[in-house]
């Protein structure tokens, strides 16, 4: 009897033995999760499109999305009209005007949008019917009109032009166009010529072309029933008309031949846009595809891979630097390699960039980077399971790049299974230190003459240049002589010349000047006042509310930033005076300015004029009007320039002014359009109170 | 033949059928007070384990402010078991994401793993709870990074200061009367002590709730919540003092400049009852109707037609002990801040005299429906719901039945609230405003 306690007891502390945890050890994973992929349901229209439906009783929810899968469309000297087309379409259609289009959405508490060959919608599911109906009328009956046409083709003009020295705008641009050359779809671009070379007509083509079934999938996805979805869609789709899109080949596009430099000039640019890139003959049906992508997470796929610990937790060049590989069964895709860095550190970011897409193809990744990096991509894919969209994406995926159907089930165990050798050969196979192109966008003056000097694992890396619209140019001819015996005074004096001639700008006593520019949306108004008389008033609104105010009346001034008011000093007043004649120009012919050199300004050569320690001017070698002015300015502590371009000069009493007025101010661009000028009328001594 | 009443009779049925939307959850509690809540969901193998401490600003010393949100981010730095700066590598080597978060009455933290990870998230939790490090260099590290959050949250950014203005306003007794970053200078003199002994009043199994959600199996999960949270000795018993404010009879008029603003703006504060009553509920529907969105009755009056506003903005914080609703705009151009007041009265006094119409009651219903559906849309959602549910509201099944508030909520009842709560004479009038011109 006691025996048996014995025993019991014994058991019972094994057993609690057995029951304690070792808290001092992080717990191990347990067995990796079963992956229960659902299978979407599908049917298919008569017309060719094909339906999937996830359902997906979680919530009272239904998402649709509509997706045509069409090759890729080159849209030549009408560039702009797809973008066009997608910004017309789900203005509601034939039978439903706009404004109830979008009020019957609205109180439904659901949503609609559509892309050029896309569209999108969301509800509860019980409106599911309806929405479904409003999405199908809305695409298969779109409500193309003229005025809508305008108003579009205007916004995208607008963003156009505020991109006009947008480097990152111009980088991608370039890059893309360099890459797979103009007439291929995936290196034009849209260009303020191109928008206006398209007509509705244009659209309705386009839309009529591409917008059909044959390559179409509806994807409905939530808490629905397949039979009633098939019934609705076979209802609201079925006068979709039966159509297939033109097709068209298009030239293979190759990698450079050797690793170069393509330099873009943008001499307004603080930072330099660096991105490295090859052509890769990558879809996700290859075999090695997810050796690929794990080569590309651990050279610069987030915060914790090599380019961004080596660009900014170790040098701090850049606040991030990334690489990215696609995948594109039409076309080769592209790798890159990008980092935003400081003009200074330029060359040094492109070497750095050169040597980790060096060492990734040269030495095998490290047994903690491969650990981590899988762990990063099953929790990613596991996480994004519970998404139902997910299901949805990757029974598209299946579908559209040909994959074997259980291509995600065994998804886990075939990152798991990739090796070091597999991620160094997948480098070696998709990444080129050899036929390179690294397409650097900046500040020529202040970046070539180091890139030039790169030379890498011994070899020179030659540097190319390119302008804005990736046409192969000169190398800027920042030296450009100034002829012999020319002076500050002639170029002054040919300015002079050029807006009128002494004697009309010594005739001015006043003028003002009105102008307006546009900000994320918002007006912006700025009103000029001078006279002769040392008297200034500049004043810029937004949304009519004032801004910031500079007014100089003589011997006195001050300005008003932000609802802050400040007398200026001495010193201040002193500079503010300068500025304040009509034309500084007139006061400056017996002072010594000095001229500095020759300027590319826009394309054009300008002479380089120093008028103060703040101020620098340039005006043009041939027509002699001022184009830019360059005032550096202190502001919290900092030293800030202030470009200032000036353009489309209109002649108002017999003198010529500058209608386009550009202001630079770190990343901020304001274009201000001229919409009044008066000379010597419309001005009082009131207004400078 | 007319077919239609039997069709919508039809209609009318699936469609309750279909709104039976059931989040299943079972809770118990431990022996040292941690209250668990389990909600399974196998559909994909994830998993979230989180916490929510009744801990928030409105329990801090009004001498010593700021400390709830402090501890969001002092408890990361480290256990017993686990070194300082591993926390964050754990989880994303892990395949995991994690965040935390505070408001003036709890501070919630979580992590999202995959389920194979279930345990390790238990872990992590327990450690938190059990055995943090609270040390100098800790401390000290926290404090730069809330000067950072400080500063770029309220000081450095536009309007950032309106709530905090506008509380010190509502509020007079009141701990709400504070923001939960709190005041620097309290954290700078605070001493290591003042914070374990915090640590130890608030930080316990008793003043917790557990949820894990997502892919588990039941009777493991509980076994190792067992292992990991039971150890942890119970703290003592939290007293917490009530505050009740007196009402405001005559309208608060008050300014503010900030020096990072142009625009001036207008606010106009209520203080409204305490999230559970009902009829925080009902002044849920009434600051979404007047402003919520583009197509709703301020906006559209303000901003769209008569354009004299640049944008209106409304606020409506339930808390457990009150709440504010806040409607406010920034003037265009000339437009006086006076002028923006008589408009946004004019449609409150509307809503006050007749009930608003069939259409607009029905598309609020909408909205509120689809709020209601889409904040269930993931596993780490319904978590934080149901801990909020169970700590602040002190029932955890409004997880399903919350939406049957809103949905017996009437027109008429709509009046009567915006009657009730609404009046010009109970309200803070905070006009924000820019810095003023220096005097020389």
């Amino acid at each position: 009897m006691k025996k048996y306690y014995i025993t019991l007891i014994f058991g019972i502390i094994a057993l609690n033995l057995q029951a304690q945890i070792d808290r001092t050890q992080m717990p191990k994973p347990g067995p990796a999760p079963q992956i229960n992929l659902q299978e979407p349901q599908r049917f298919e229209l008569k017309n060719g499109l094909k339906v999937l439906v996830v359902e997906n009783h979680k919530l009272p929810r239904v998402s649709i999305q509509l997706l045509i899968d069409n090759p890729p469309i080159l849209e030549g000297n009408k560039a702009g009209v797809s973008s066009l087309e997608a910004s017309l379409l789900g203005n509601g259609s034939k039978t439903i005007p706009k404004d109830d289009f979008n009020e019957e959405v609205d109180f439904l508490g659901a949503r609609i949008s559509f892309g050029s060959q896309s569209a999108f919608a969301s509800s509860l599911s019980k409106y599911f019917p309806r929405i479904l109906e409003l999405m199908a009328d809305a695409a298969i009956n779109p409500n193309f009109t003229e005025v809508e046409f305008d108003k579009e083709k205007q916004k995208l003009l607008t963003a156009l032009k505020a991109q006009e020295k947008d480097v990152s705008a111009i980088s991608s641009r370039v890059q893309s166009a360099l890459a797979y050359g103009t007439s291929h779809p995936y290196g034009e671009f849209t260009t303020e010529e191109t928008v206006n070379n398209v007509s509705l007509s244009d659209v309705v083509q386009f839309y009529e072309d591409y917008f059909v079934p044959a390559n179409a999938y509806l994807v409905v996805i939530g808490d629905v029933e397949f039979d009633n979805v098939q019934k609705l869609v076979e209802e609201y789709f079925t006068p979709w008309i039966k159509a297939v899109p033109p097709s068209f080949q298009f030239s293979k596009p190759s990698n450079a031949q050797y690793t170069q430099i393509n330099f873009v000039d943008v001499p307004n640019a603080v930072q330099s846009e660096v991105s490295l890139e090859s052509l890769v003959d990558l879809t996700m049906k290859n075999d090695d595809y997810l050796h690929a992508l794990m080569a590309n997470r651990i050279l610069g796929g987030g915060a914790q891979a090599r380019l961004f610990l080596n660009l900014r937790e170790d040098k701090a060049y850049t606040y991030g630097s990334y690489s990215s590989i696609g995948n594109d069964k039409y076309a080769p895709a592209t790798f890159r390699a990008t980092a935003q860095v400081r003009n200074m550190v330029t060359d040094s970011t492109v070497v750095e960039i050169l040597k980790e897409l060096d060492k990734i193809i040269k030495e095998p990744v490290t047994d903690d980077e491969l650990k981590d990096a899988k762990a990063k991509y099953v929790g990613n894919f596991v996480l994004a399971l519970e998404r139902p969209e997910t299901i949805a994406r990757y029974a598209l995926n299946i579908e559209t790049e040909d994959l074997p159907k259980d291509y995600y089930k065994t998804y886990l165990e075939r990152i798991n299974a990739i090796t070091k050798e597999d991620v160094q050969k997948a480098a070696q196979k998709y990444m080129t230190i050899d036929k390179a192109r690294v397409v650097v966008t900046g500040k020529g003056s202040e970046v070539i003459e180091n890139l030039e000097k790169i030379t890498f694992n011994d070899k020179r890396v030659p540097v190319k240049y390119y302008d804005k619209y990736a046409k192969g140019s000169k190398k800027p001819d920042y030296e450009a002589s100034v002829p012999d015996g020319l002076t500050a005074q002639n170029v002054l004096e040919k300015y002079i010349e050029a807006v009128g001639g002494k004697d009309k700008l010594m005739g001015v006593e006043s003028y003002s000047m009105i102008a307006e520019a546009e900000m994320q949306g918002m007006k912006l108004n700025m009103e000029v006042k001078k006279t002769s008389k040392d008297q200034f008033m500049q004043d810029v609104k937004v949304m009519g509310n004032s801004m910031s105010k500079q007014v100089v009346d003589g011997n006195k001034g001050y300005m008003v930033m932000q609802g802050q008011r400040k007398d200026l000093g001495e010193e201040e007043l002193k500079k503010a005076k300068e500025e304040s004649a009509p034309f500084p120009e007139l006061n400056l012919l017996n002072t010594d300015v000095v001229l500095e050199g020759i300027e590319v300004i826009d394309g054009k050569k300008a002479y380089e004029v120093k008028i103060s320690n703040e101020k620098t001017s340039f005006y043009d070698i041939e027509t002699g009007l001022k184009v830019q002015d360059i005032v550096s300015i202190e502001a919290q502590g900092q030293q800030m320039n202030t470009t200032l371009l000036y353009s489309d000069y209109q002649e108002v009493s017999g003198i010529k002014f500058p209608f386009l007025l550009k202001r630079t101010m770190g990343p901020q661009t304001f274009e201000f359009i001229v919409k009044e000028i008066r000379v010597n009328e419309g001005v009082s001594d009131v207004d400078f109170e | 033949m007319n077919l239609k009443p039997l069709y919508a009779i039809l209609t009318f049925l699936t469609m309750s059928a279909m709104n039976a939307q059931e989040v299943p959850y079972e809770e118990y509690d431990l022996d040292n007070g941690l209250h668990v809540i389990l909600h399974q969901d196998n559909k994909a193998p994830v998993v979230t384990t989180s916490v929510m401490y009744h801990v928030g600003a409105k329990d801090e010393n009004p001498e010593k402010t700021g400390f709830a949100h402090f501890f969001e981010h002092l408890l990361f730095e480290g256990t017993k078991n686990i070194e300082r700066g591993e926390w964050f590598k754990i989880v994303s080597s892990n395949g995991g994401q994690n965040n935390a978060n505070t408001t003036q009455d709890r501070t919630y933290y979580y992590e999202v793993f995959p389920s194979n990870n279930l345990e390790l998230g238990l872990w992590l939790e327990s450690e938190r709870l059990m055995h943090p490090i609270i040390n100098k260099i800790g401390v000290d590290t926290q404090s730069e990074v809330v000067q950072e959050e400080r500063r770029m949250r309220y000081d450095n950014a536009p309007y950032g200061r309106w709530r905090e203005q506008m509380f010190i306003s509502l509020f007079k007794k009141h701990p709400y009367r504070w923001q939960t970053i709190g005041s620097l200078e309290h954290l700078a003199s605070a001493s290591l002590d003042d914070f374990k002994e915090f640590n130890k009043k608030y930080y316990v199994p008793n003043n917790a709730v557990l949820v894990v959600a997502g892919d588990i199996d039941i009777d493991t999960t509980k076994k190792m919540i067992m292992d990991y949270f039971g150890p942890i000795p119970k703290g003592e018993d939290i007293q917490r003092s009530t505050f009740i404010e007196d009402p405001i009879t005559s309208t608060i008029k008050t300014k503010y400049h900030d020096s990072n603003i142009q625009i001036p703006a207008i606010l106009m504060g209520y203080r409204t009852p305490a999230q559970t009553e009902r009829d925080a509920y009902v002044l849920d529907m009434i600051s979404t109707y007047l402003s919520d969105g583009k197509s709703s009755k301020l906006y559209k009056k303000l901003v769209d037609e008569k354009k004299k506003a640049l944008q209106v903005f409304a606020f409506n914080g339930s808390q457990e002990d009150y709440g504010a609703y806040v409607v406010g705009a920034l003037p265009v151009g000339e437009t006086s801040l006076n002028d923006i007041k008589t408009e946004i009265d004019a449609e409150i006094v509307k809503l006050q005299s007749e009930p608003i119409t069939e259409k607009d009651y029905q598309k609020l219903q909408n909205k509120f429906e689809n709020l209601f559906v889409n904040s269930n849309s993931s596993v780490s959602g319904i978590a934080n719901s149901l801990a909020r549910y169970y700590m602040l509201y002190d029932d955890t099944s409004l997880i399903n039945n919350e939406i049957d508030i809103y949905r017996t909520i009437t027109r008429e009842e709509i009046t009567v609230v915006a009657n009730k709560y609404l009046k010009p004479s109970q309200r803070v009038e905070l006009e924000y405003l820019p810095q003023e011109a220096t005097e020389n």
